[in-house]
């Protein structure tokens, strides 16, 4: 790829993120000024008093249950699919990639009305929904690694006194680590990242980052606290996506 | 780490499949002995020897351990361990590791895993590269290790699933030349699968040859280049040599003329092939022959030569001796290996 080809595409991927840069340290910055006539951190305070830690932990607990569902529950359905035994795969397929079509909207209406009825507590619900809205991304993910995977290693650990367990453990699990936590990641992020599904089926008492932010950016002159949590919404993920890079990279180092 | 192996009536035949991928397959292996697994491709070696390690479950039949029947125990806990042709090392591990696995999976430490597999990789003679990445070890250096990782198992019983056969010729020698070396220091019984009947001659004390899944000879080497069963496993061992026609009170005959069958071998009377190895037959002049004969052309085969010899209306091939020069169109009389003639039924 050429140098200038990167250029473009780094300048396409940052540049969104200049005016959420300057919005989240600018006190005042009014219209049409090229940049904030006074810098400050009003943003964050008003941010960190309007309860933005909590929803950092609300945010981070469902992105970390969605993944905790979704990921394993991928990777049962993509090993089904491609080991051939499933009966009526199509449907099952069917089944497992359905949430991709359907609105999201659409079924967080009329999911809200169920989950009040049965009295299933808002968290719960909202985990629950986003977990079968993150599966097909898992299990599609996770079927493209189960398809490149070869089950020659496990057949050779048998033959070399490894049980089941120890299979999964030392072979199966750190081989898959890459297409593993790929689809961890992008669970979470499905569940980290979701508005809609959270304030229907949460009933507007699961507070997580996404609604604080519809919620100050549903008023007028909070640019500045927007912008700081929105920024601040970016770093996690961002963490992640770096530690999932180097997991497909360890191994066990010889002392 | 030996001991003898039997296979009793062992048989496969996959969902769906019309006929078995192995029929009524009877082997002993002596404890310590190695036995070639011989045939073309897709004629049930690899079937048998997924149903020994116990990766594969049989339709019929038994795998005997030193008379224990083995047959329904899972492969983790049969203490038969396979190398693949495919080296198969685990990636996220490192070559020390690799031949650490069997030890860690069995509980021990990291620490002490590690120091009871150095035996093994300095038995392979990779000693200095226990803490490479598998990545950065060669072709030939992963399907040492891959041995050593089967080894250090102390498996009662080896298998080796053409473990050489994506070698080249160089590094095959080397392979054949550790398992020698093995078989001086740990005495496994082993089990070959190959295709290839000199490899099986290198490295095996008997052979076995399956033709489309059934068995068809099982002997010691030699016999099984001279005395065939069939004439499948004649022309799978390297057999050029086949005269057909009629055996009589012993005694051979086809267009080749009537030879004597050796004293000794029992056969019966009826239509039958006569084989025997091109590299046992001698060229002489054609006037001290009682078979003349004319070269009708010359193959070359490394530093030997391949000889046609028409003698009347049948084709004799002979491998020539590196120092013999004859050429094409010389008359010549063939001696044929009186003690090693054989003859084949061949009736329905």
């Amino acid at each position: 790829m050429g140098r200038a080809v990167r250029a473009v595409l780094m300048l396409w991927f940052l540049l969104p993120f200049v005016p959420i840069l300057l919005w989240a340290f600018a006190n005042r910055w009014p219209f049409p000024d090229p940049l904030p006539q006074q810098w400050g951190l009003d943003g964050v305070r008003s941010g960190l008093t309007a309860g933005a830690p909590h929803a950092f932990v609300v945010s981070t607990a469902i992105g970390l249950a969605v993944a905790a569902i979704a990921t394993p529950a991928g990777a049962l359905a993509a090993r089904a699919l491609v080991s051939g035994r499933l009966p009526l795969p199509r449907l099952s397929e069917a089944v497992l990639f359905a949430p991709l079509v359907l609105p999201a909207f659409a079924v967080a209406m009329g999911l809200d009305v169920l989950v009040l009825r049965t009295r299933v507590p808002g968290p719960f619900a909202v985990v629950a929904v986003l977990s079968v809205a993150a599966i097909p991304y898992t299990t599609y993910l996770m079927r493209v690694a189960f398809g490149a995977y070869d089950k020659g290693f496990e057949e050779e650990a048998r033959t070399l006194g490894a049980s089941r367990a120890t299979v999964l453990l030392r072979v199966q699990v750190p081989l898959l680590a890459p297409a593993l936590s790929g689809a961890a990641f992008l669970a979470f992020l499905v569940g980290w990242s979701d508005y809609v599904v959270t304030l229907l089926v949460g009933g507007g008492r699961v507070v997580s980052v996404p609604i604080l932010v519809g919620s100050f950016a549903a008023g007028t002159g909070n640019s500045a606290v927007v912008a700081a949590l929105s920024l601040a919404a970016v770093v996690p993920p961002l963490i992640l996506l770096v530690v999932v890079a180097r997991a497909g990279r360890r191994t066990e180092p010889p002392t | 780490m030996s001991t003898r192996l039997g296979l009793r009536d062992l048989t496969r035949q996959h969902p769906g499949q019309p006929v078995p991928a192995l029929h009524g397959l009877d082997v002993d292996v002596d404890a310590g002995a190695c036995l070639a697994l011989l045939g073309p491709s897709g004629s049930g070696k690899s079937t048998a020897l997924r149903l020994i390690a116990g990766l594969d479950t049989p339709t019929r039949g038994r795998v005997l351990l030193d008379g224990k029947d083995v047959t329904s125990t899972p492969a983790e806990k049969r203490g038969i361990a396979m190398v693949f042709q495919r080296p198969l090392l685990f990636p996220h591990l490192s070559v020390i590791d690799n031949i650490a696995f069997a030890a860690r999976a069995a509980g021990l430490s990291r620490r002490d895993s590690r120091s009871a597999s150095r035996r093994y990789l300095e038995l392979v003679q990779l000693g200095d590269l226990a803490g490479r990445s598998v990545g950065d070890i060669s072709g030939g250096q992963a399907q040492r290790v891959a041995l050593a990782r089967s080894l250090a198992a102390e498996p009662k019983v080896l298998l080796l699933d053409e473990p050489f056969s994506a070698l080249d010729s160089a590094l095959r020698g080397d392979m054949y030349a550790l398992l020698r070396t093995v078989r001086n220091e740990l005495n496994p019984t082993i089990v070959v699968v190959t295709h290839d009947q000199s490899e099986a001659a290198v490295v095996a004390d008997s052979i076995a040859v399956l033709i489309a899944g059934t068995p068809e000879h099982h002997s010691d080497v030699r016999t099984a280049y001279v005395r065939p069963s069939t004439l499948a496993v004649h022309r799978l061992m390297g057999g050029l040599n086949e005269f057909h026609g009629c055996v009589t009170a012993g005694v051979h005959h086809s267009g080749l003329g009537s030879h004597e069958l050796p004293a000794g071998v029992s056969m019966r009377d009826g239509p039958a092939a006569l084989v025997f190895r091109h590299e046992m037959v001698r060229l002489t002049s054609a006037a001290d022959s009682a078979l003349p004969g004319k070269i009708t052309s010359l193959q070359p085969a490394g530093i030997r030569c391949l000889a046609c010899v028409r003698v009347g209306e049948s084709s004799v091939f002979v491998e020539l001796e590196p120092q013999v020069n004859l050429t094409v169109g010389a008359d010549v009389g063939v001696l044929l290996p009186a003690g090693a003639l054989h003859a084949i039924s061949t009736a329905p």
